[in-house]
């Protein structure tokens, strides 16, 4: 009997072999219309910058996300991206407000319901953004505007309203990660967040591991 | 003829935008129909949905306003196209600027030539395309691993995946508190302002939570995390009109 598990898996990697085909097909089609195909050397030398880094990112953010966004969850975020600024947040607060608990099947059934919810609203806000407030965006977020400081500290503010009811549950196992996380800024400030995230989180699981040992959580 | 923003162009960014909507429908409609299988009811998987929606708005609207800062360069339909799949913020922008830079050239200024065009599409779509390739390989043998541990020692799985979503929320924190920024840019780094939202987000998450607690109120508890988020927004925007010259300092640049 195949599990609700094994039926996204197969949904799952028909939609990634789609979604790499469909992604293809924009640069092919603009070749083939405007008869520009890019020079290889060009390209090549593009790819060479941006790859190395962009791939060992991405196994790093597969093996840190899968387990957190589910299986459903995963394959729809790493198509539509944003996941750790956007994706990952949203399934947590679903989760916490559903109150299920992540690797199980209704925490399962929530994050893919969060995440689609999240995608499709994402998707639908940047389409009309493009097409309606082209004109007027640049002014919102420009410097100078009023509104440009709630912009800038979207991320203290998004990260904060998470981790609160993280901070409250378990104080314990948030204070190591969080002082790692401020040490290594002080030393490497000029660090990457995909490589601040992959430090954290080994400390973070590390730290816990030993708590849980010494029967400290 | 702008080939940058041509109906041609619309018509590729719609069909990878229909595609993508297509489906997040699918695999909504078939999590809510195990869902109703597991019993879960109907008022949680609704709360679930206004949940998400409430808390995407206002980061995706940053994603839009990365679209913008991109299109000087790259006209408008390119960066939606890449943002709206797989896309984000600083991938897109630095694989921009890495293909550019090979022409000689930069974000900063128009891409005026189809050739140099299309191998930005090129470095763009190739470069961040890796997951889509491990995910089917590799994401049910790390689903399966994580629960089995899960089934066989529950306190310690909630440990770890606790401790995993606390990891990641650190990294974001601790560049809140001690992250640099550009001396040119007064409030990118972390510095008073950083730090007041996030103890503002904190608190205003604690009091809600409260308040839902104390007086029952059902339907608040799907709209705590948006509200804090959007909350510490506003009183970032209250605070640089206030004070302008205190808040702005940033002790990292």
């Amino acid at each position: 009997m195949r599990t609700y598990f094994d039926r996204v898996h197969t949904w799952g990697r028909i939609s990634c072999v789609t979604t790499i085909c469909v992604l293809f097909l924009v640069p092919v089609l603009f070749c083939i219309h405007y008869n520009a195909w890019p020079p290889l050397d060009g390209v090549l030398k593009g790819l060479a910058a941006v790859v190395p880094l962009y791939w060992a990112t991405a196994v790093a953010e597969v093996i840190s996300y899968a387990p957190l966004l589910g299986a459903g969850g995963s394959y729809l975020s790493f198509v539509t991206g944003n996941i750790a600024n956007l994706k990952l947040p949203c399934a947590i607060s679903a989760m916490d407000s559903a109150k299920v608990r992540p690797n199980t099947e209704e925490g399962e059934v929530v994050t893919t319901i969060s995440i689609a919810a999240s995608s499709l609203t994402t998707t639908v806000i940047i389409a009309l953004g493009v097409l309606l407030f082209r004109p007027i965006l640049p002014k919102l977020t420009a410097e100078g505007s009023v509104f440009a400081p709630a912009f800038q500290q979207i991320i203290p503010a998004l990260f904060g309203a998470i981790g609160a009811s993280y901070f409250i549950k378990q104080p314990k196992l948030s204070i190591v990660p969080i002082l790692a996380g401020v040490l290594v800024m002080i030393f490497a400030p000029t660090m990457q967040i995909g490589v601040l995230i992959v430090i954290t989180i080994v400390v973070s699981i590390g730290s816990a591991y030993f708590f849980y040992k010494k029967n400290w959580v | 003829m702008n080939f940058k923003e041509s109906p041609f162009m619309y018509g590729l960014a719609a069909m990878v935008i229909v595609f993508v909507l297509a489906q997040s429908i699918f695999f909504l409609v078939k999590a809510w129909k195990q869902g109703k299988k597991l019993g879960i009811s109907a008022q949680t998987m609704r709360g679930t949905v206004t949940n998400s929606i409430l808390f995407s708005i206002a980061p995706a609207i940053s994603v839009v306003a990365t679209v913008i800062v991109l299109a000087n360069a790259l006209g408008i339909i390119l960066p939606w196209i890449r943002l709206s799949v797989i896309g984000n913020i600083t991938y897109e922008t630095t694989a921009a600027e890495a293909a550019l830079n090979v022409f000689g050239s930069s974000i900063a200024e128009p891409v005026q030539d189809p050739k140099q065009f299309s191998s930005i599409m090129w470095v763009m779509t190739i470069g961040c395309i890796f997951p889509l390739i491990l995910l089917p390989f590799f994401l049910k043998k790390i689903q399966k691993k994580i629960g089995h541990a899960a089934q066989t020692n529950a306190k310690l799985a909630d440990v770890i995946s606790a401790a995993a979503f606390i990891g990641l929320i650190a990294a974001f924190i601790a560049r809140a508190i001690a992250g640099v920024g550009t001396k040119e840019n007064p409030t990118d780094g972390a510095g008073v302002l950083s730090v007041l939202t996030l103890i503002f987000a904190i608190l205003l998450m604690i009091v809600l939570t409260k308040l839902c607690d104390r007086f029952k109120l059902k339907w608040l508890e799907n709209f705590t995390m948006p509200f804090s988020m959007l909350g510490a927004m506003g009183m970032a925007i209250l605070l640089t009109q206030w004070l302008p010259a205190a808040w702005l300092i940033e002790w990292r640049y």
